[in-house]
């Protein structure tokens, strides 16, 4: 009984969650296929849209797709052991600047990303010159500058599932004469593959979906990731003509963090049967 | 005993509290000191030739050091937080501190369109836009040819096929040249005529190169013709100004303009310094000013909504998934994650369109014929519900995620003691929770304050009042100060990085009186 | 546990080393790729000669054969290169610091805001290549008395009909509407006119409308430019005209509609539920899609109005002032791109008719489109250059549609010109 409770509640948050979604795609397998025309349920059902997208000349979706896939996860890994390491610090370690820092780090993301294009420009034009294989136009640029927010939000959030590991744990593992490296490879990453699992997707998710500075560092229509792409394909006159294809295209997108979802799910769940604490 | 790691080093560390026996120089030690090490020279070597090649010493000078102090960081004992620290804190102070930083100077000046660069290159346009041709000037063909190692013009009248050779000097008549049928000389005694990947390759030098006339200069218009011009307005450095087209416009260092008698300016501008005029703009700005209260209201209510909101929806499914005889949950973890997943400013669009009431798809479903997004009250309501629907997705994950770390013994115990399951949950799952999402509530509230696409890409900030263009009903601080600092006459940069210093300031003390609360949390397991 | 340290340290180290390899090597792949079947330019592209032109979406495609005849015929590589978003800040930013391209295609109503950045040069066009492009064209280019860019595309709206269903052009907007309406009232459309409106208004759809009722943007310069210094929105002309608009909109006529907007506008004509577009070239090909027969006349004027002039734009090759290659820019933009195959590989890419007039003349044999177009902007008015424009758009659409949602027209005029005003003190 209440487990049905509990299955009707899920059901009907499923319903809004993905109710958009069926209208996006109703309007990729439709024909005439554009997002003000369609009603939920589609008109015709084809998979024109798809193979026009998957075969357009001007839009190489295959290319976005595979750069968008290697970006994210190459910047998430990395992302990942940066704030991991920084999570570990602020959580376990008490140092002068511990709190300012921690509340450095959230006030730096607050400021509005569009501004500092400037300043981004103004360092990548030197970059290039000096160092054209981390210049504009190169994915590894782009990595780079992603990894300037990897400390952001993802700390905050590794900081705060780390502070609820019971530091009884570490602190038995010094007294056996654990090094801090050998606690925090041994002791606490095991612990915590869950929020590392759920930090790796978000991160995933995060760069998948960035544009603005992808956008601006990515010009050659073979280097875009597809959020600058499928931005390119609706921009100016001709959102209209393309609906279908970017409906067929926005839910393609939503592939591979399904799939890397499903890759890391085990991870996110496997404290159910870890018992998270042994101490 | 015990708290080698979390001692403050400048308290002198670990070797001072550690009474546990020395440690053992391990292989890994070792390894990770080389490896550092090898990783720290690899970057050397690649980064150090370009700089002594460009003759950057400055740059040089800082690489080296920071490569120094990154090197005696990781092989020392000392300074353990810093190890963990330096490699994020690496990136973020190079792209995001700095360029943060860099903007905020950009407000003690009037950066901005028409002022972005410096008064030379404000000059340099003022010049080169002025180049009139000559009247009844010919379109000189021009070849482009070597005479020695100079750059020089050979130039064909097309009327009267005459050649003549340009230089810095001025022009000559030239003798004997062999013109062809495109009107370009193929052939010249004396000179080495420059086929055109030869000019091309001489580009830069070709648009430097100004052959005198007796009243302007002739100067190549691509690699192929050439035009006489004379500059209408001549900047003269003695008194600072710019003449012509008799008038004089003089430099006036606080506005970054020219300016003339009748206080009218030439186009280009220059930046200049303007104090903290940006932030009284801010202050006195009828606009801004008159309708802060308002706004800021709704900003926060915005702000709390969407993040009480994705929270209390998200966390809400994370709990009924967490249940060990659950089914389905890997299925219904796809469906709820999905709308994550969704490039975001895509889905923003789809939910506009959504809304519209005629063909909209929630007036259909729902049967009604409401104006969502043009009416204050329901567009409020939108925005909040389509930001509900992009971010419950992430508090879903994460309370999944923190879920898992609650020793499950914790509940349990409750559960024996005979707590009912909401007892349960108020007093031991939630708590819990809140030590590892407080600071994520925090951030988020941060984010969602200043969240510029779910309003810029559903309302763009309407609908508006008849009487009032300016501010809409689901204006934030930041859609309606930047629609002033970018909406009219270009982007103002240097106005946006003082509005974007006030928006910062209310959004650093809410969160910072909120992350003082969280002091406390942070000790519970301490 | 040694071991998997150690494991994680050599990782670290080979992640290292792979990335500044894979980088090197990605960069001498774009090097490569980036001299397009030019082979014999190599050593030329290696000195230095490189042309970089920025362009949006649909025109790097089609830009690129030229670009790489002309890399071939100069000895230089030509990157052509696509960005589609805030395309005029972005080349602002870029030139600025010094990463920008040596040619930019736009919009030319962006040339004041291009000439006050200092961003772009004049291009000097013969007396023959200026009599080879349409009138409007040339005099959008012009700027304080300079032209500031090859134009190649001359795009204006009209009014597109389903000729089933309304066989006669109309004479006036008035005509329009009955006709609309009549046809709505048998339930053969759902809607009277398609014209963009949305939640922001779209000062550019309207405006046509909003000229032949009396308004008016600007005053004129005695040289006939649009004068800044006389912003004329809130004028008795303007607000008579918002009040045409109100009578047209949601509580008069129900020909303009806030729920019409830019998504949906050219979609429901040609999926039949209107009879009647006001739209331009970029709207034909969904048109065509949708099978609806249809006819392109000039917008309608008010009856007893002035003519309705829609705004002309003019795409636009401009030479970057901070190009790096400035002589091979001059040389592309002012010899190399008005020439007339150019001109035709553009229009087959995306069909917005040629501003050079034999191009045009070429293209209208297959199709008529292109000169209907031409003919229904022959009175528009090309959009103001002045960066002052950038004040207007916005506080226009608010204003357009307060009045169509039914709000009073004076007081949406007068609310509009005090807002500009406001932002143009500044």
């Amino acid at each position: 009984m209440k487990l049905a409770l509990r299955h009707a509640f899920v059901l009907v948050v499923c319903a809004f969650a993905i109710f958009p979604v069926l209208f996006v795609l109703s309007a990729a397998i439709n024909p005439m296929g554009t997002l003000a025309s369609t009603d939920l349920l589609p008109t015709g059902a084809s998979l024109a849209n798809f193979a026009n997208l998957l075969s357009s000349d001007s839009y190489p979706f295959a290319r976005w797709f595979a750069n968008s896939v290697f970006i994210a996860l190459a910047s998430s890994f990395a992302s990942l052991l940066l704030s991991m390491f920084a999570a570990y610090a602020f959580s376990r370690m008490r140092f002068a600047g511990r709190r300012v820092g921690l509340l450095a780090l959230l006030l730096i993301q607050m400021f509005p990303q569009f501004l500092a294009i400037v300043t981004i420009f103004m360092i990548f034009t030197r970059v290039t010159e000096l160092y054209p294989a981390f210049g504009f136009n190169t994915v590894w640029g782009l990595i780079l500058l992603y990894l300037g927010g990897a400390l952001g939000v993802n700390t905050w959030l590794m900081k705060g599932f780390l502070d609820t590991v019971p530091k009884e744990l570490d602190e038995a593992a010094t007294v056996d004469g654990a090094t801090h490296a050998q606690i925090f490879w041994r002791v606490i990453m095991p612990l915590v593959t869950p929020i590392l699992a759920v930090t790796a997707l978000l991160a995933f998710i995060g760069t998948m979906s960035e544009f603005l500075m992808a956008n601006v560092f990515l010009r050659d229509p073979d280097s875009k990731t597809l959020a600058v792409g499928m931005y390119g394909m609706i921009a100016g006159d001709h959102r209209n003509a393309n609906f279908g294809m970017f409906a067929a295209g926005t839910l393609l997108t939503a592939i591979p963090t399904v799939g890397v979802f499903l890759w890391l799910q085990k991870y996110i769940v496997s404290g159910l049967t870890a018992g998270a604490v042994k101490g | 005993m015990t708290l080698d790691v979390r001692e403050a080093p400048r308290k002198g560390g670990e070797t001072r509290t550690s009474p546990r026996p020395r440690r053992e120089i391990t292989t890994a030690f070792v390894v990770s000191r080389i490896a550092v090490l090898a990783v720290t020279a690899a970057i050397l070597l690649y980064a150090v030739p370009p700089l002594v090649a460009a003759g950057s010493w400055v740059s040089l000078a800082l690489l080296c050091a920071a490569a120094a102090a990154v090197a005696c960081l990781y092989l020392t004992r000392r300074f353990i937080p810093a190890k963990y620290l330096i490699p994020g804190t690496v990136f973020l102070i190079a792209f995001q501190v700095f360029p943060v930083v860099y903007t905020v100077t950009t407000a003690f000046t009037n950066f901005g369109d028409g002022h972005r660069g410096d008064k030379a290159a404000a000059v340099t346009a003022i010049e080169t836009g002025s180049v009139r041709q000559a009247p009844g000037s010919p379109e000189y063909a021009l070849t482009a040819a070597l005479r020695g190692d100079e750059l020089v013009f050979l130039l064909v009248d097309p009327k009267t096929k005459q050649v003549r050779v340009g230089d810095a000097n001025g022009l000559a008549p030239l003798a004997g040249a062999q013109v062809g049928v495109t009107g370009k000389v193929l052939s010249a005694p004396g000179l080495t005529v420059l086929k055109a990947p030869e000019a091309a390759a001489r580009g830069q030098e070709i648009s430097a190169l100004a052959v005198p006339t007796g009243d302007g200069v002739i100067k190549a218009n691509g690699l192929s013709r050439a035009v006489e011009g004379k500059a209408a307005l001549v900047y003269d450095a003695g008194c600072d100004c710019v003449r012509g087209n008799g008038d004089t416009w003089r430099a006036d260092e606080g506005q970054g303009y020219f300016v003339n008698a009748k206080g009218e300016h030439l186009a280009q501008g220059w930046q200049v310094g303007v104090g903290f005029d940006n932030f009284a703009r801010v202050l006195t700005n009828p606009t801004i000013s008159g309708y802060f209260a308002g706004v800021l209201g709704w900003n926060l209510v915005f702000a709390l909504a969407s993040v009480l909101g994705t929270f209390a929806l998200g966390m809400s499914v994370a709990l009924a998934l967490h249940h060990p005889r659950m089914r389905g949950t890997r299925f219904y973890r796809i469906l709820l994650i999905l709308p994550y997943a969704m490039p975001a400013f895509a889905m923003l669009l789809v939910w506009r369109d959504l809304f519209n009431r005629d063909f909209g798809l929630v007036n259909q479903l729902l049967g009604v014929d409401i104006d969502w997004l043009g009416e204050p009250g329901t567009a409020r309501l939108g925005v909040i519900l389509v930001n509900l629907w992009l971010g419950f997705p992430y508090m879903f994950l994460v309370t999944t995620g923190a879920l898992q770390a609650i020793p499950r013994e914790l509940t349990e115990a409750a559960a024996i003691d005979g707590a009912t399951p909401w007892k349960a949950f108020r007093r031991v799952t939630l708590p819990l929770l809140l030590v590892a999402l407080t600071p994520l509530l925090i951030s988020s509230f941060a984010y969602n304050f200043n969240n510029f696409n779910a309003i810029a890409l559903t309302t763009d900030g309407g609908p508006f009042p008849a009487d009032n263009p300016q501010v809409g009903a689901t204006d934030l601080l930041i859609t309606y100060t930047f629609r002033l600092a970018f909406g009219a006459g270009g982007a103002q940069f240097g106005f946006a990085a003082a509005i974007s210093v006030f928006i910062f300031t209310i959004v650093a003390v809410i969160s910072a009186v909120a992350f003082r609360r969280t002091r406390k949390q942070e000790e519970v397991y301490a | 546990m040694r071991k998997r340290a150690l494991g994680v340290a050599t990782l670290a180290a080979l992640a290292f080393a792979v990335t500044a390899c894979g980088g090197s090597q990605s960069a001498s792949q774009s090097a490569s790729s980036a001299a397009p079947g030019a082979s014999a330019s190599t050593s030329a592209a290696k000195s230095g000669g490189t042309l970089v032109i920025w362009a949006d979406a649909n025109r790097v495609k089609p830009l690129k054969p030229f670009a790489d005849q002309f890399g071939a015929e100069n000895g230089v590589s030509v990157e052509v290169k696509e960005i589609s978003k805030d395309n005029q800040q972005t080349f602002l930013t870029a030139s600025q610091q010094g990463s920008g391209p040596d040619i930019m295609i736009g919009a030319h109503d962006w040339i004041g805001n291009l000439v006050q950045n200092g961003a772009i040069d004049p291009v000097t066009l013969t007396d023959e290549q200026k009599a080879a492009f349409s009138a409007k064209a040339i005099q959008a280019v012009t700027f304080n008395g300079q032209i500031y860019g090859a134009p190649y595309a001359v795009e204006n709206i009209a009014l597109i009909r389903n000729t089933k269903l309304a066989p006669e052009a109309p004479a006036t907007i008035e005509d329009l509407v009955a006709k609309g309406k009549e046809l709505k009232a048998a339930g053969k459309v759902k809607e009277v006119l398609c014209l963009p409106v949305g939640q922001k208004g779209d000062a550019f759809h309207v405006y046509p409308i909003f000229a032949s009722a009396g308004g008016a943007l600007f005053g004129t310069t005695p040289t006939g430019d649009p004068d800044a210094k006389q912003v004329l929105v809130g004028s008795p002309g303007s607000a008579k005209a918002f009040g045409k608009l109100k009578d047209l909109g949601e509580k008069g006529d129900g020909a303009l509609r806030t729920s019409i907007t830019n998504e949906n506008y050219i979609v429901n004509f040609a999926g039949g539920k209107c009879a009647y577009l006001i739209s331009g070239p970029w709207a034909i090909s969904e048109v065509k899609k949708g099978g609806i027969p249809y006819d392109i006349t000039a917008v309608p004027a008010v009856k007893d109005g002035k003519p309705a002039t829609p705004f002309v734009g003019v795409q636009t090759f401009f030479v970057a002032s901070k190009g790096k290659n400035k002589a091979l820019a001059q040389e592309f933009v002012a010899n190399y791109v008005t020439n007339k195959d150019v001109a035709k590989a553009l229009y087959e890419a995306d069909p917005r008719p040629p501003a050079l007039t034999a191009a045009l003349q070429e293209v209208q044999a297959s199709d008529p489109d292109a000169v209907k177009f031409m003919d229904a902007g022959k009175d528009g008015m090309p959009m103001p250059a002045i960066p002052e424009m950038a004040a207007i758009w916005e506080p226009f659409g608010i204003a357009e549609n307060a009045v169509v949602k039914g709000g009073d027209a004076a007081k949406a005029a007068a609310a509009a010109q005090k807002a500009i005003d406001g932002s143009l003190k500044h």
